[in-house]
């Protein structure tokens, strides 16, 4: 199953939220979506949801406009809220079958999923009994309830100790290989590199950056090795003495065994490793070094909103 | 259609199982309870009208009179307190005072002169009609003794005092007589209700608003349904506490004691059965009026405190329709054209109606036009409701404006239209 976002775009008043904006996501798969706050993020997710019409643009399923009856949709919103005052089984029940399940199944899954929460023992205790990261993983739990082909997650980790972040990960990872599409927003880089093989960058309404993580980490210039050695202060004079004709600069890092070269030219790097071998230098590692999602993230959301 | 169904059981469920409100259901039937009977039954234990004793003997009435002879005063006494002996003395009031007290007399007469006299008795109650009762045998006494001085013997007197007349009344249209008073109070009780179980809708909005469960409902159900759905769902849950009510209400009429209905209470139940139909079908509709206004306008409260300033305006106008109702209904004024538009309107309609259908002659024609004319009132306010729950339930901070709400319907009007061309 393939969602495709084309070229959408959406106006509060005069204020344009979202300016042709274009997505795609497939099963199986997480698409990650970034963004500084007020990027445009939650308004999309909205708008998949159909809480929001957009001004122009498209939403497909699989080259045909995207029915949310026709698809089972898993959403964790950003604003998180269940009924405080209400038994937790009831609600993942009511949930479950606003959802479109039947009573059966919505019973069924919600045993299923209170036992895979680790929440089983609460099912007949009202949700405000519990402490914030275990309504965090009701939520979780009601997100997920309907067996979605679709999974909107807004920010799911925000609020959760690593514990139960650690399960959450492990959830998401089982829907995901269940073959579940996922849009995932998040601010926290590094779970997005670890769920998303694709990822989608907002600023101001608009895609600054899209496509395959690791393709476009591939896509920066790849002439910045990273050296790892006991004998840094015996190879960084080396480089500098023997090695300039292909070294841009050579930096030494002061706490750990690191030295760092930027080459000319990136194919050089094979020319500096087979020259630190002749000379029998002890070398622990030696990698290119590839930008951080964060380091990307930043570069294009500078000076946005 | 499905999932209005689902959220219409949630939210019922929700109601009566909520402690406060069987709390408050078992309150009221409770008072209901004891307002049917207990002054029937007080008056009964109380009662100063001659019930006979346990053990069977009748109270006795002492007169002393040396004005009136022995037979008059037991025939006019005996004509109001029929179920008591009348025992004609020459105790003096300190011995009458005694024997009151003591219980050997249910009360004491002293007539001193023709038109003056004593009445003894333990208590004085506030609702004992003894002294209208001691006027009009003291006047009856008075008459019969005067025309027997001017020659018309005691019976002949007794025939010109009391004549007996037989009035037909001949209603054309609807017998106010019997109707106001169920009228006059199952116009409260809707008002009531339909203001209670309105708030309770619009309570509801704004708990789901406040714990933020709404952007997790709007994703998983149409606007329209989840309103419709809550609407109906308290609605039915009103109804359930209004019927517990009522057949507790019913139950002690039937099952209390004879003494336990006075005949005061029991005008308020002797209502016709199409005075009860008509209520339940006016009290429906004008639930539905109410319930979707203050549904919709609980959807623009971010906090509990914002709701009273945002349903304020149409508990107002609901009271000032009730006032002004009650006022017509007194005033008898019910033909009179206000009314009449009244009966038309959106949520004066249903109360104006009611108050026409089971006080005056209204035609079947003009019955039929005001209940179409409401259902289509219903239907178009249950979908400009959606559609301003559809707006305000996101919405977060102040509440706005009217004008902002108007053009915010019509950004929305629009966007749904370029959607469906789209």
């Amino acid at each position: 199953m393939k969602l495709e976002i084309k070229n959408l775009s959406k106006s509060f008043s005069e204020k344009e939220v979202l300016r042709d904006i274009s997505l795609t996501a497939e099963s199986g798969k997480a698409l990650g979506l970034l963004g500084r706050n007020g990027a445009g993020k939650t308004t999309t997710i909205r708008i998949v949801m159909g809480v929001f019409y957009q001004n122009s643009g498209d939403i497909l399923i699989d080259g045909k406009p995207f029915d949310r009856n026709n698809i089972r949709i898993g959403y964790l919103p950003e604003e998180r809220g269940l009924y405080p005052k209400k038994k937790i089984g009831e609600q993942l029940i009511y949930f479950g079958m606003l959802r479109g399940l039947s009573k059966k199944q919505a019973v069924r899954n919600t045993v299923r999923w209170l036992e895979r929460m680790g929440m089983s023992e609460y099912k007949d205790k009202k949700l405000e009994t519990l402490s914030k990261g275990n309504q965090q993983k009701i939520q979780l739990a009601v997100t997920l309830l309907c067996d979605p082909q679709l999974v909107i997650l807004d920010e799911p980790f925000s609020g959760l100790d690593p514990v139960n972040a650690m399960l959450l990960k492990d959830v998401i990872k089982e829907v995901i290989d269940g073959g579940a599409m996922v849009l995932f927003s998040s601010h926290q880089m590094n779970y997005i590199e670890e769920f998303c093989d694709d990822i989608a960058i907002l600023n101001s309404g608009k895609i600054v950056l899209s496509g395959n993580i690791t393709e476009i980490k591939r896509s920066y210039p790849r002439n910045m090795i990273e050296i790892g050695s006991l004998q840094k202060n015996n190879i960084a004079p080396f480089i500098i003495h023997n090695m300039g004709d292909i070294s841009e600069t050579v930096e030494t890092d002061e706490k750990d065994p690191i030295i760092r070269v930027k080459l000319k030219r990136a194919g050089d790097k094979m020319k500096l490793m087979n020259a630190l071998l002749d000379e029998k230098f002890d070398i622990d590692s030696f990698k290119v070094c590839e930008p951080s999602l964060n380091d990307i993230f930043v570069e294009y959301t500078e000076g946005g909103i | 259609m499905k999932q209005m169904l689902k959220i219409l059981k949630f939210e019922y469920l929700n109601c009566v199982k909520n402690k406060a409100f069987i709390i408050v259901t078992v309150v009221l039937m409770a008072a209901v309870f004891l307002v049917v009977l207990i002054p029937g039954i007080i008056s009964g234990m109380s009662s100063d009208g001659g019930a006979d004793d346990e053990e069977g003997t009748k109270s006795i009435i002492a007169v002393n009179s040396s004005v009136y002879d022995d037979k008059t005063i037991r025939d006019e006494f005996s004509a109001f307190y029929p179920e008591c002996d009348i025992k004609i003395t020459d105790e003096n009031i300190k011995s009458l005072k005694d024997n009151v007290n003591n219980g050997e007399y249910l009360f004491a007469v002293y007539i001193d002169e023709e038109l003056s006299c004593s009445y003894i008795t333990v208590n004085n109650s506030m609702f004992s009609e003894s002294g209208q009762n001691l006027y009009d045998i003291i006047k009856n006494m008075y008459c019969i003794k005067y025309l027997g001085e001017h020659g018309i013997a005691s019976d002949e007197a007794k025939k010109i005092l009391n004549p007996a007349i037989t009035q037909n009344t001949i209603t054309t249209g609807t017998d106010q007589t019997k109707n106001f008073l169920p009228v006059y109070f199952l116009m409260c009780v809707s008002f009531m209700a339909v203001a209670t179980y309105g708030q309770l809708v619009a309570q509801s909005v704004v708990t789901e608003k406040n714990t933020r469960a709404m952007e997790l409902l709007i994703t998983c159900a149409k606007p329209s349904h989840l309103i419709f759905g809550k609407v109906i769902g308290s609605g039915l849950a009103g109804l359930t506490q209004l019927t517990l009510i009522a057949l507790t209400g019913i139950a002690s009429v039937s099952s209390g004691p004879d003494a336990g209905i006075n005949e005061f209470m029991s005008q308020y139940f002797n209502i016709p059965v199409l005075t009860v139909i008509y209520f339940l079908v006016f009290f429906i509709i004008g639930y539905f009026m109410v319930a979707f206004l203050l549904g919709a306008l609980a959807s623009f409260a971010s906090k509990s405190e914002d709701l009273n300033t945002l349903i304020s305006p149409v508990v107002l106008v609901l009271s000032v329709v009730y006032l002004v109702l009650i006022f017509m209904m007194q005033s008898e004024d019910l033909g009179g054209s206000v009314l009449n538009v009244l009966s038309y309107l959106p949520i004066s309609g249903p109360l104006a109606m009611f108050v026409r259908v089971s006080l005056t002659n209204v035609e079947v024609w003009d019955i039929c036009l005001s209940l179409v004319l409401q259902v289509v009132e219903v239907y178009l306010l249950g979908m400009l409701a959606a559609a301003i729950y559809k707006i305000g339930v996101l919405m977060y901070g102040n509440p706005p404006k009217l004008n902002e709400i108007i053009r915010l319907l019509n950004v929305q009007r629009k966007a749904d239209k370029a959607r469906k061309i789209g």
